[in-house]
């Protein structure tokens, strides 16, 4: 699969006539979720409960 | 779920010592983690794979490989595969591995075993329960690893099957009460081999689909587990009770007896308990010795009416006679990739553990049934793969060591389903990029990832920079199959000596670095393909440097609203989109 290595892959140049304003458009939302169940195992959940359990966002916590 | 972070004990975390323990119907193990580093304790006779047996003679009690010698001599006081009977009814059970060995009963509506486990000819045997085995069991290995240590061995994280039941798992929390011994976590078998690989030091951490086929001795259990920056997400999972190593075992059982029976006027061992259990014990020998050479002997002193024996076995030959077996395996494997919704070009990686993970024609046929970048963690096909023996223990014991020094309060608390059962998302989010005008999608945040999630990719920008558009969408793959160009003369199977043409009409771009070779010409070509859904969110980033690398940051919250960053690098500014929840 192609990885974000890859180097003739480049972002698009902006498309004429593109606009919008502060310059980002929001167009959809996230479509389609899945509850399931994370095993409670090994350093990277302990993270993630910890930020549960805080309340805490990723940025909080690297803080 | 509460059971799973159980520990009735109490035990202070300061006054803990905590170990892991692989506790399975065949075999068992002990690990302890010293400086982030599981090992493998061997017990006082040296083994590390201690069979999971308990055996009385003259009232001495003998564990491991001692009882399971006794097999052979004293089969009637010997307990052996039961760590399946725990918390289940006499009724639902299937006796097939006790025929040689103590017989599960029922008494007082639990499955029991009666032995003789007091000293002198006329001692009254004990009908002891399925849970005080477990409990006599679970004694001896924390009396090893205790002794191993140094230390009072008070607590462990204990591997299980991921079909465990509550039952069982009060039962064997239970078991353990009774041999003193707190359970910190019980861990399910396949994530517990995944967290030993994982835990290596080189590792990074990365987003991987991994299957984890655990082929034991009387179950073979295949799981499909998303990993995603560390965590765990079981998919799928099948059990299996044919397919296993005691299946290899009986193959070599009946060559054998067959050879001997050649010999020797038609006298079958299998029909003799005695015989049977020698035949059974050096069968398992040699299927081992056949994982590490080409070849391994067979011999067993007075085998059948005071008649020694001996012979040879091929790898090859046995990898024939035991075709079946290793082909219910392969079909465990599909069966289970397609039951989690994937292809077998969905999955990065593939496990192998257990003790018949060792045998190298198993890890050979992962290798044909997956394309050649999935990698197949076995020790035949990888050197530096962890002895699939030893993964679970060893995963057990680094999350023990993780754990313990938590109150048991805050485990549980962890361990519930409120924090562990949370959305995924089910799309792929990332970036669109061009070449040569043609859209590529290039994954942030993987489907099957949990949320909240945070990922960050570096990507490139048009030769001569300017301005260009951060466009974030969903995606996910699907499966392209091209069917080769019918050619006269050959048909669709040819061998692969008469396949010479190498007109490839559409294999130009996506060879990567790894040359084709002819093997797979004649058959179809099955390649994962992106296909790009719904536009989340666009942005400019304006007066991009020549040559210079943007950086796009996702956001899943909890509430499944998302938030992107993106900034050139070393640049100033940058822009910031906030994609409101669903
Ligand atoms: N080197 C080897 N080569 C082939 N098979 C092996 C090897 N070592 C162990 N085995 C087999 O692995 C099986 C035991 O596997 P393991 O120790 O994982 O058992 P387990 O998890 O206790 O089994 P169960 O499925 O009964 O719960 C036995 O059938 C044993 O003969
Ligand atoms: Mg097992």
């Amino acid at each position: 699969m192609a990885s974000a290595k890859t180097t003739e892959l480049v972002l698009p140049s902006l498309p004429e006539g593109w606009s919008a304003e502060k310059d980002f458009k929001v167009l959809d939302k996230i479509s389609s979720t899945i509850q399931r169940t994370i095993e409670p195992v090994g350093p990277h959940f302990l993270a993630h409960a910890r930020r549960a359990r805080h309340k805490r966002t990723f940025s909080e916590d690297d803080r | 779920m509460a059971e799973e972070g159980a520990s009735k004990a109490g035990i202070v975390p300061s006054d803990r010592t905590a170990i892991g323990i692989m506790f399975s119907n065949s075999n068992s193990s002990i690990a302890y983690t010293v400086d982030d580093k599981a090992e493998v304790i061997a017990n006082e006779d040296g083994d590390r794979q201690i069979p999971t047996i308990l055996s009385y003679m003259d009232g001495d009690e003998y564990y491991g490989q001692q009882a399971k010698n006794f097999l052979v001599r004293n089969p009637k006081n010997t307990v052996a595969y039961f760590r399946e009977f725990l918390g289940k009814d006499f009724k639902s059970i299937d006796p097939t591995h006790n025929h040689a060995s103590a017989h599960p009963e029922e008494a007082n509506g639990t499955v029991s075993f009666t032995i003789t486990d007091k000293e002198g000819e006329d001692a009254a045997p004990s009908t002891l329960s399925v849970q005080e085995i477990a409990t006599r069991y679970l004694r001896r290995l924390v009396t090893s690893a205790s002794e191993y240590i140094g230390k009072k061995v008070t607590s462990a994280v204990i591997t299980v099957p991921t079909n465990f039941n509550e039952k069982q798992k009060a039962a064997l929390i239970a078991a353990a009460a009774g041999a003193e011994l707190e359970v910190l976590q019980l861990v399910p078998e396949p994530v517990a081999a995944l967290l030993a690989y994982d835990a290596r030091p080189e590792v990074e951490v990365s987003d991987r689909m991994v299957v984890v086929a655990d082929l034991g001795g009387t179950r073979s259990d295949v799981a499909v587990i998303s990993t995603r920056s560390g965590m765990y997400t079981v998919l799928a999972t099948t059990h299996d009770y044919e397919f296993t190593g005691t299946a290899l075992d009986k193959v070599l059982m009946d060559h054998f007896a067959k050879e001997f029976m050649k010999r020797n006027a038609g006298i079958d061992p299998r029909q003799n308990p005695k015989s049977l259990a020698k035949l059974k014990l050096e069968a398992e020998s040699t299927k081992k010795a056949l994982s590490i050479g080409a070849n391994a002997s067979f011999s067993v002193e007075s085998l059948a009416e005071g008649i020694d024996f001996a012979s040879t076995l091929n790898r090859l030959r046995y990898e024939t006679i035991a075709r079946p077996v290793f082909a219910g395996i392969n079909r465990l494997v599909e069966s289970v990739v397609k039951k989690a919704g994937l292809d077998i070009l969905d999955i990065d990686e593939v496990i192998l553990s257990g003790g018949t993970a060792h045998t190298p024609r198993i890890a050979a046929n992962m290798q044909s049934i997956f394309p050649r970048t999935t990698a197949i963690l076995a020790p035949s096909t990888t050197p530096t793969a962890i002895n699939p023996s030893e993964l679970q223990a060893r995963g057990a014991a680094l999350q023990a060591s993780l754990i313990q020094e938590y109150e048991a309060e805050d485990i549980d608390q962890s361990t519930h389903a409120a924090v562990t059962t949370v959305p995924h998302i089910a799309n792929a989010i990332g970036v669109v990029l061009v070449s040569e005008s043609a859209e590529t999608f290039i994954p942030i945040v993987p489907g099957e990832t949990a949320v909240p999630a945070r990922r960050m990719v570096h990507v490139k920008t048009p030769k001569d920079g300017g301005d260009v558009l951060v466009k974030i969408v969903e995606a996910n793959t699907h499966i392209k199959v091209t069917k080769p160009e019918p050619k006269a003369k050959t048909n669709g199977k040819a061998s692969k000596s008469a396949t010479v043409e190498d007109a490839d009409e559409t294999e130009d771009e996506d060879d990567s670095d790894l040359s084709d070779d002819e093997e797979e010409e004649d058959e179809e070509k099955r390649e994962r393909m992106w296909k790009i859904g719904t536009t989340l969110a666009e942005a400019a980033l304006r007066g991009v440097k020549k040559g210079s690398t943007v950086e796009v940051t996702i956001n899943v919250n909890a509430d499944l609203s998302m938030t992107m960053t993106t900034r050139e690098v070393g640049a100033k500014g940058g822009v910031r989109v906030n994609v409101p929840a669903p």
